[in-house]
């Protein structure tokens, strides 16, 4: 039967088989895109979740050289003697004589959803007792830094210092 | 002296070849077709004594000449131009009989062996023989590249389909139109031009050895048949023997010899003479009625065209040559067939099928992928534990920037101050300038801690806010300020 056409309808005969693979290639192929764009989105979602958790090693290190120890925040009524008795464990194995720490309240929550309280302590010592606190500050699993730091020297006696701090948490 | 043995160029027609032969210093040309039951010559030229131009003498025949290529006047006729034999050197050898692929390994190293120049010089060509007690003889011929190239390059311009070997076609010519056929298959065949002669040894009707003399027709002719031989005849049958000898050939009469003639008398004496000599000689006369156009071609000009015509017939027949010119000359149109996975359309299909194939693994890992990596988490940590994770890990990011490295901060300062500079205070608040109180001796000393805390990484923007002379003493009471890190901008303190 193939025969008996002619060249004209051979050729219409493939234009017509082109164009109806193509308007197939295009209903399912158009359906089948869109799903594999919906597939490419849902795994950047999850790309981007293991991102949150999995740092590079360098980073990570960077990190925790900071941060050594990180307890997550309690409550305020509950982080803030946590916080207040570790600093004040702190101070007291330095070797600082310390005045009654002062809490100041929580201001408003930050972008974590976290407020910001402060601690605010005054106290005399001496540079070298300065700097073993400062040393081991990190060590606070609860702080999340020093917002403010005053350090005044005796002018009879140059190693003994004057010192106003203020160091911050994280309450829920 | 011009000699059209047709007196006009036909038109270019079907199926035909047309063959150039040079010999006695005339190029001679024919153009040869196949007819019903044989050959039919259309026609057959030859040049001028002195005209040795090829382009020339094509053109006059009706081929086309130059880098165009081949035109329509060429039609579909078949070019073949020849090579005289006497340049090339042939060796004969013994093989065992074994694949081609291992022959040619085998001629490569044989030759090697025997020719005498280096083999980067040299082209060779072969042809397996008969086979006898599982031992195959092989004709090697062998010519000085450079020459053969300088005569590609001569007929370059004529886009030969084949270049052959002249003495191939002479043996050719014998077997069809010289009653070779119906002779003994080995045998030699002896074409004498007017100044030379070309003897060649056909074995099993194909050329495997071929010398030239360099006495011919007019050397000898004037001898009487049977007269007493001159110096001349006896130096030319002397060197026959030698000839046959170089052959393998020892006994004169070992091998029949066939002088091809065209019923002239000076070759007829020739014969005699090989014969008076113990030699198996004959005369070899064309046999017209093998070729068409009888009235218009007869014996004399068979004769003369012989070797033209040996040529055309090669190519008619498609004969398998000495094609010692095969590595320096392919005809256009003629490409070296490749292995069918070099074919641009299987690249091409392969090409499709992995992209189509890449398209489907890229969907088929990025469906899983999200699927696998949450099971994967899900079994190694649970939503909520997830979660925390996540929080966690942000939170203490957070921390890590909210952190000031603070005994950092005092030793940098510390280490920036020098002698006559004293320190009396730090004041460091989150989002302003750090402030530094002291004493210096004097200006310049003050200034010098300046510049020292500058270099210091991490400090910017040193300034000296005041600097009063004490009234109690000599010394100057100073305030320095300047931004340590991203802590002391303005919106770090939350």
């Amino acid at each position: 039967m193939l025969e008996r056409l002619s060249q004209r309808d051979k050729r219409a005969f493939k234009i017509g088989a082109i164009c109806v693979v193509g308007v197939v290639a295009f209903v399912f192929g158009t359906k089948w895109i869109g799903h594999w764009a919906q597939v490419r989105r849902s795994l950047a979602e999850v790309k981007a979740k293991l991102e949150t958790i999995s740092v590079d090693n360098t980073k990570q290190a960077a990190v925790a050289s900071i941060v050594p120890v990180f307890e997550m925040p309690q409550k305020e009524e509950t982080q803030k003697f946590l916080f207040r008795n570790k600093l004040n464990e702190q101070l007291k194995k330095a070797g600082i004589n310390s005045k009654p720490l002062q809490v100041l309240p929580a201001g408003k929550p930050t972008q974590d959803g976290y407020r910001l309280l402060r601690l605010k302590c005054n106290g005399k010592c001496r540079f070298g007792q300065l700097l073993d606190f400062l040393a081991r500050l990190n060590e606070n699993s609860y702080l999340v830094g020093i917002e403010e730091m005053r350090v005044k020297c005796d002018p009879k006696n140059r190693q003994e210092v004057e010192l106003d701090l203020t160091v911050s948490t994280f309450v829920k | 002296m011009r000699s059209d043995v047709a007196n006009t160029v036909k038109p270019a027609l079907s199926g035909s070849a047309v063959a150039i032969a040079q010999e006695d210093g005339k190029l001679k040309a024919v153009e040869l077709r196949r007819r019903e039951g044989g050959f039919e010559v259309l026609w057959a030229k030859s040049s001028e004594g002195d005209d040795r131009n090829l382009g020339v003498f094509a053109v006059e025949c009706g081929l086309s000449v130059g880098p165009i290529g081949r035109t329509e006047k060429d039609g579909d006729r078949m070019v073949v131009v020849g090579f005289g034999s006497a340049g090339v050197a042939f060796y004969r050898i013994s093989a065992p009989a074994v694949k081609e692929k291992e022959i040619e390994a085998l001629v490569k190293l044989q030759a090697e062996t025997r020719l005498p120049l280096p083999s980067e010089q040299v082209e060779i060509a072969w042809r397996a023989g008969r086979i006898h007690d599982n031992e195959m003889t092989v004709t090697i011929a062998a010519g000085r590249r450079e020459r053969l190239q300088e005569f590609v390059e001569n007929v370059r311009g004529l886009k030969p389909g084949k270049i052959l070997l002249d003495c191939e076609g002479i043996v050719k010519a014998w077997r069809t139109f010289f009653g070779g056929n119906a002779s003994p298959t080995d045998a030699v065949i002896v074409s004498m031009g007017v100044r030379s002669t070309q003897v060649c040894l056909a074995e099993d009707g194909q050329l495997s050895n071929a010398a030239v003399l360099d006495t011919g027709v007019d050397d000898l002719s004037g001898e009487e048949p049977g007269a007493e031989q001159t110096e001349t005849t006896e130096g030319f049958v002397q060197d026959m023997r030698s000839v046959l000898e170089l052959f393998g050939y020892a006994e004169p009469d070992e091998l029949p010899v066939f002088v091809l003639s065209s019923g002239s008398e000076a070759i007829n004496g020739v014969v005699s003479s090989l014969v008076s000599a113990g030699l198996d000689a004959r005369v070899a006369e064309p046999l017209s009625k093998e070729l068409g156009v009888a009235g218009e071609i007869g014996a004399e000009e068979l004769y003369e065209y012989r070797v033209p015509i040996g040529l055309a017939l090669m190519r008619l027949e498609s004969e398998a040559e000495l094609n010692i010119f095969g590595r320096l000359y392919r005809p256009s149109g003629e490409e070296k067939k490749r292995h069918w996975l070099y074919s641009p359309k299987v690249a091409c299909a392969v090409a499709a099928v992995m992209l189509v194939m890449l398209v489907i693994v890229s969907y088929a890992v990025d469906a899983a992928s999200p699927g696998a990596i949450e099971k994967r988490l899900n079994t190694s940590v649970s939503d909520a534990d997830m979660s925390l994770l996540v929080q966690r890990q942000k939170l203490i990011r957070t921390v890590a920037t909210e952190r000031p490295d603070l005994l950092e901060l005092l030793d940098l300062v510390n280490s920036g101050g020098s002698k006559g500079v004293l320190l009396d205070g730090l004041q460091f608040k989150k989002g302003q300038p750090v402030s530094i109180t002291g004493q210096a001796d004097n200006p310049d000393m003050l200034y010098k801690f300046q510049e020292s805390l500058l270099t210091k990484n991490g400090i910017k923007q040193v300034e000296i806010q005041n600097a009063t002379k004490d009234p109690k003493g000599d010394k100057f009471k100073f305030t320095i300020t300047f931004h340590y890190k991203n802590f002391t901008k303005k919106g770090t303190a939350k």
